[in-house]
């Protein structure tokens, strides 16, 4: 068993070979930051370069984060030491006023799936909840989506409402209608228009 | 010419007069008329008051509403639980479908709720003081993008894959739901179907997934709202052309195409569109309605718009336009900016040939 076979199992979102491959690798010994960041990780980082060059579409990112999220499974009990550590806190929601959650879940489980502890507040979320939640999970990035652009506006609210909370967390927005200009309009610490770009953009963030 | 012998000009691929002038207006023009979002989609005089008020400042070629419609209106019909929040679109609170037995119960369905019937009569009103010389659009939305609504995104997304059955049987029940509220809108007035493919582009489903799934459904609804006497003008984001998505579409009864831009950054070339659609059928054009319009100043928008229709000058089949919805919180000033740079546009007389 090697860690390529989890990976390719990921990719091509073989749910019951990624379970069964991982249970092969934990018995084989391999080691289990490998089978998780090499494996398990490192698939959706390939599935994010299929999505972004349009190899792939949402329905088959939507199944590899299913057939990642049941390795994972598998993996949970054997995570410990330097397993355990995330990479960082993110909570992310779809602002006030919108229901639309494709691109929020799409992001959530990228993120996830690259390490980092995600807190998904869901969709329709206040100002004050993402205040709230980021001050008291001490979060790194705080990820806000729309849809709408009615909805929009709601964004630039509560960027400027976690500056003036004195928060140190980084804020991104993202969403069909958002652009990079608007995110320097508002703001907002980044800017992207896809999943796998959003975890590019986390990673730089929380390194920096 | 008037805005309705201008947009039909257009639509034919025949000479125009001037550009014709016909973007997302609907939102804004609410807002800047003094009525809530909310009364102006639901309320049929307050769908009046807005719409002449703006036609008169404006000088739009078409009346173009129905956001309300496909967000809120067509998904209570199908009993999902939907808020109409003042300010704002209306917001899906709960999704109707769960299981083929929800998927059964939707086919006995009677659309024709008290706020359907609302908004008809908004149209008729509308309709009865345009005297047919500006034209009523109404935006509509696909069998596959109102699945999404009473299932929900995600999980239709999933089911392509995990239970493929229902995909196909759901559409196979809204279908001809959906073709009885597109006649309930052309016998109210409504000359151009917008037809929203939103959740089947290119950006989201694969031209595989597409044919699977979307192109018979939609090719039936498509092709009966043109028999019944609509123009049907598929709005679409993502890039068609590069993914074949437009071959399928120039397979139905269509007469137009608006490409959208769900990825702003990544503008669909409305010349390499017409290269592809050549005299078949019209082209609107996607002004980014986020973009400038939204956050610039009014001399950023009058760049932006003369670059689209420098570039386009003279072509046939072209309809100036936003590529989507403008926000209510578009500012006037940008908004009369780009409308004022559209009406005093030199446009070419003769045709030019982009083959």
């Amino acid at each position: 068993m090697a860690i390529i076979d989890i990976l390719n199992a990921v990719v091509e979102f073989d749910k019951n070979v990624v379970v069964e491959n991982v249970k092969n690798a934990i018995d084989s010994e391999i080691p289990i930051n490998d089978i998780l960041n090499k494996g398990l990780i490192g698939a959706m980082d390939v599935v994010g370069e299929k999505f972004s060059s349009g190899e792939i579409f949402v329905p088959e990112m939507l199944q590899a984060a299913k057939a990642m999220q049941a390795g994972l499974e598998v993996l949970k009990p054997h995570l410990t030491g330097d397993a355990m550590i995330e990479k960082g806190t993110v909570i992310i929601g779809t602002v006030k006023g919108d229901l639309h959650d494709i691109g929020k879940n799409l992001v959530s489980m990228m993120v996830e799936g690259a390490g980092f502890n995600v807190i998904d507040l869901g969709v329709d979320v206040d100002t004050d909840k993402f205040v709230a939640e980021a001050q008291a999970r001490n979060a790194d990035v705080v990820c806000l989506s729309a849809l709408l652009t009615t909805t929009m506006p709601v964004m630039a609210k509560t960027v400027e409402a976690i500056k003036k909370a004195g928060l140190k967390v980084k804020t991104i927005v993202g969403g069909a209608p958002v652009t990079d200009a608007y995110a320097q309009q508002i703001g907002a610490d980044g800017f992207s228009d896809n999943a796998p770009g959003a975890v590019e953009l986390i990673r730089k963030l929380v390194a920096a | 010419m008037n805005a309705k012998e201008r947009m039909e000009a257009a639509i034919n691929l025949k000479p125009v007069d001037m550009v014709p002038n016909a973007p997302f207006t609907e939102a804004p023009v609410c807002s800047y008329y003094g009525s809530t979002f909310r009364d102006a989609l639901l309320e049929g005089p307050q769908i009046l008051k807005a719409h002449m008020k703006s036609l008169e400042e404006f000088k739009f070629d078409w009346v173009m509403l129905g956001m309300g419609y496909i967000g809120g209106i067509i998904p209570e019909a199908f009993d999902c639980k939907v808020s109409f929040p003042e300010d704002v679109f209306p917001i899906i609170e709960k999704t109707s479908v769960f299981s083929m037995e929800d998927v059964e119960r939707m086919a006995k369905k009677d659309m024709f709720t008290k706020r359907m019937e609302n908004f008809l009569e908004g149209i008729r009103l509308l309709k009865k003081e345009l005297k047919d010389e500006v034209p009523i659009a109404c935006e509509y939305i696909s069998p596959f993008t109102i699945a999404t609504r009473l299932r929900g995104t995600n999980e239709i997304m999933m089911d392509m894959y995990d239970n493929p059955e229902l995909v196909h049987d759901l559409q196979e029940v809204i279908v001809p739901l959906d073709i009885a509220m597109g006649k309930a809108l052309i016998d109210a007035g409504v000359d151009y179907i917008f037809y929203g493919a939103d959740m089947e582009c290119p950006v989201l489903l694969s031209p595989k997934h597409y044919k699977e799934f979307v192109h018979e459904p939609t090719s039936k609804v498509c092709n009966e709202l043109a028999r019944l006497g609509a123009k049907v003008l598929p709005h679409m984001c993502g890039d068609i052309v590069k993914t074949g998505i437009v071959d399928m579409l120039l397979e139905m009864d269509i007469h137009g195409i608006m490409p959208g831009n769900l990825t702003q950054e990544k503008v669909l070339d409305i010349r390499e569109l017409k290269e592809k659609v050549k005299e078949r059928i019209c082209i609107f054009d996607n002004i980014n309605p986020n973009g400038p319009l939204l956050i610039g100043t009014p001399e950023e928008v009058t760049k932006e718009t003369l670059e689209h229709l420098e570039k386009v000058n003279g072509m046939s089949g072209y309809i100036f336009s936003t590529a989507g919805t403008s926000s209510p919180f578009t500012p006037k000033e940008n908004y009369l900016a780009m409308d004022r740079e559209v009406i005093n546009f030199p446009w070419k007389q003769d045709k030019i040939d982009y083959k």
